[in-house]
């Protein structure tokens, strides 16, 4: 399918050997975007949660530690960073490498809270994002073994969808939505959002949604 | 010369833009005065004036600002501006410019995410919980997804302008996905004020991620709910209704507008496994009865 009816007019490419990066108004309001909210996670500082005490009149303010907080600022930042590369990237195994760098630092940003609820949501989600990637890059291998491609480019011009290329395109998916924790992985992940830390919440998940949506694009791109 | 006629498009595009977010604004507001006016009709309450919704968003931006301590900042400030942003954009990749329907949902993203986390940056617990159901209430929003997928296995085509295209030639895509467009009427109605599925704004919850937010902060969350509610009005009767006049879009609007005021003024709203259990399902017969049609046909 062309790349231009997906994401609007091509602004430009960058041809590097058969992978060659290009970029539409979709691709570059996603990756603006990512950039705008990265810098203004990286200079908030976190909220603090008020929360009643039972049985009492008295209230408990619940903060990030500083420690904690420069662990999670980071691993937000990178996060931010894996998410921009992923929308702007023309190759697929980039953008499969970005998704998985993406489930490690969110595993991270979640793992870095001292709470064994959080802890244990994190632990599961860990386990998932595990499982997904041997459908994620298994998927990006038969893609590979199907087309003789990794270039979004060329797979876009590929007039006919085999079966093979079919059920590698499903593999992918089902990566993807394990290693971004979407439904139907998402109970995994709807702990993380109890704990405080707003910011570093918003760019878990940021990065899935956009993940999502490119990889909405990536998977038409391929069959339709 | 060829500058000459560079500003000139350049002026004529900026003067385009202007024009069409200060419609959404403006009609945006009147269309949810209208809504709140039909519910208190069909609740045997005289309601407010339609342009309630309107004054009260002027209203906020002259009213005194505080912050709370909490609040995590400048992010608890950054994040309304910005969901005021995305609606624009939203503005300008569809009614200005006919975009690519990808980024209209990219935006809607956005929306999701920055309306989430507006409530959990001030620290009250009412906002965290807004933002908690929020995370819970997108899990049912991802058929949306699909139901763009389903268009555009219909029409081939994400770009707005050629959809509307398809349509002049084969007829609108409400008779040929019928149960699509559905699913699109069931995420307006999650999104209209006092829905059945608003989990993130229930009244256990205070104003949800509203809360905490007073105003000019207020203003711009106000301004922005103006603009999503004519947008999506907007893409909905574009993608399955086009090509429209302009007064089609008028009544069609209104006609939306008011169908979901008679649904939200006569249904409680669902608590929260119910309401994304009840949209999941909707979506996942609207979606797989979608592609059954297509297949059959």
């Amino acid at each position: 399918m062309d790349i231009t009816t997906l994401g609007g007019s091509l602004l430009g490419t960058i041809p590097l050997g058969d992978i060659v990066l290009y970029l539409t108004p979709f691709h570059l309001f996603m990756f603006g975007s990512i950039l705008i909210f990265t810098v203004i996670i990286a200079i908030s500082r976190t909220e603090t949660q008020v929360e009643a005490i039972f049985g009492g009149m008295k209230e408990k303010k619940v903060s990030v530690d500083l420690s904690e907080f420069k662990a999670r600022r980071f691993l937000a930042i990178v996060c931010g960073v894996a998410t921009a590369g992923a929308m702007i990237t023309g190759d697929l195994f980039n953008f499969i490498l970005f998704v998985a760098l993406i489930g490690i630092v969110n595993i991270g940003i979640v793992s870095a809270v001292k709470q064994i609820s959080v802890l244990d949501a994190a632990f599961h989600y860990g386990l998932i994002a595990m499982m997904s990637s041997l459908p994620l890059f298994g998927g990006g291998a038969m893609i590979l073994a199907s087309t003789g491609t990794l270039s979004l480019f060329a797979i876009s011009q590929i007039p006919h969808t085999s079966l093979m290329l079919l059920f590698a395109t499903i593999m992918f998916g089902i990566g993807v939505a394990g290693e971004t924790g979407i439904a139907p992985f998402f109970a995994t992940k709807a702990e993380m959002f109890r704990t405080p830390g707003s910011p570093f919440i918003l760019i878990i998940h940021l990065s899935s949604l956009f993940i999502i949506i490119r990889t909405i694009e990536i998977i038409l791109l391929i069959v339709a | 010369m060829i500058q000459k006629w560079f500003s000139r498009d350049i002026m004529y595009l900026m003067a385009d833009i202007v024009v069409n977010v200060l419609i959404a604004f403006l009609f945006g507001s009147i269309l949810l005065g209208l809504h709140r006016k039909v519910m208190a009709r069909i609740q045997l309450r005289p309601g407010p004036p339609i342009i309630q919704h309107f004054l009260h968003s002027l209203k906020f931006f002259f009213k005194e600002t505080s912050f709370p301590k909490t609040a995590a900042m400048p992010f608890y400030v950054a994040i309304v501006v910005i969901l005021c942003a995305i609606w624009v954009t939203a503005v300008i990749v569809g009614p200005v410019s006919q975009g690519s329907l990808l980024i209209i949902f990219g935006v809607y993203a956005l929306y999701k995410i920055v309306e989430h986390n507006s409530g959990s940056s001030s620290g009250s617990p009412y906002g965290k919980m807004s933002c908690v159901r929020a995370v819970f209430s997108a899990a049912a929003e991802l058929p949306l997804f699909a139901v763009i997928a389903i268009v555009y296995l219909k029409t081939g085509t994400m770009n707005i302008a050629e959809i509307i295209a398809y349509q002049s030639v084969h007829g609108a895509l409400i008779f040929s996905v019928p149960l699509a467009t559905i699913v699109f009427f069931v995420l307006i109605l999650s999104k209209s004020p006092y829905s059945p599925f608003a989990i993130t704004k229930g009244k256990d919850l205070v104003s949800g991620y509203e809360t905490e937010h007073f105003g000019f902060l207020r203003g711009f969350l106000m301004l922005s709910e103006s603009m999503s509610w004519y947008v999506i009005l907007w893409v909905f009767l574009t993608i399955f209704l086009a090509p429209l006049s302009l007064v089609g879009y008028l009544v069609g609007m209104i006609v939306i507008t008011a169908i979901t005021a008679i649904i939200n003024a006569v249904t409680p709203i669902f608590n929260p496994n119910h309401s994304i259990m009840t949209q999941i399902s909707i979506a996942i017969v609207g979606i797989g009865g979608s592609l059954l049609l297509m297949l059959i046909a």
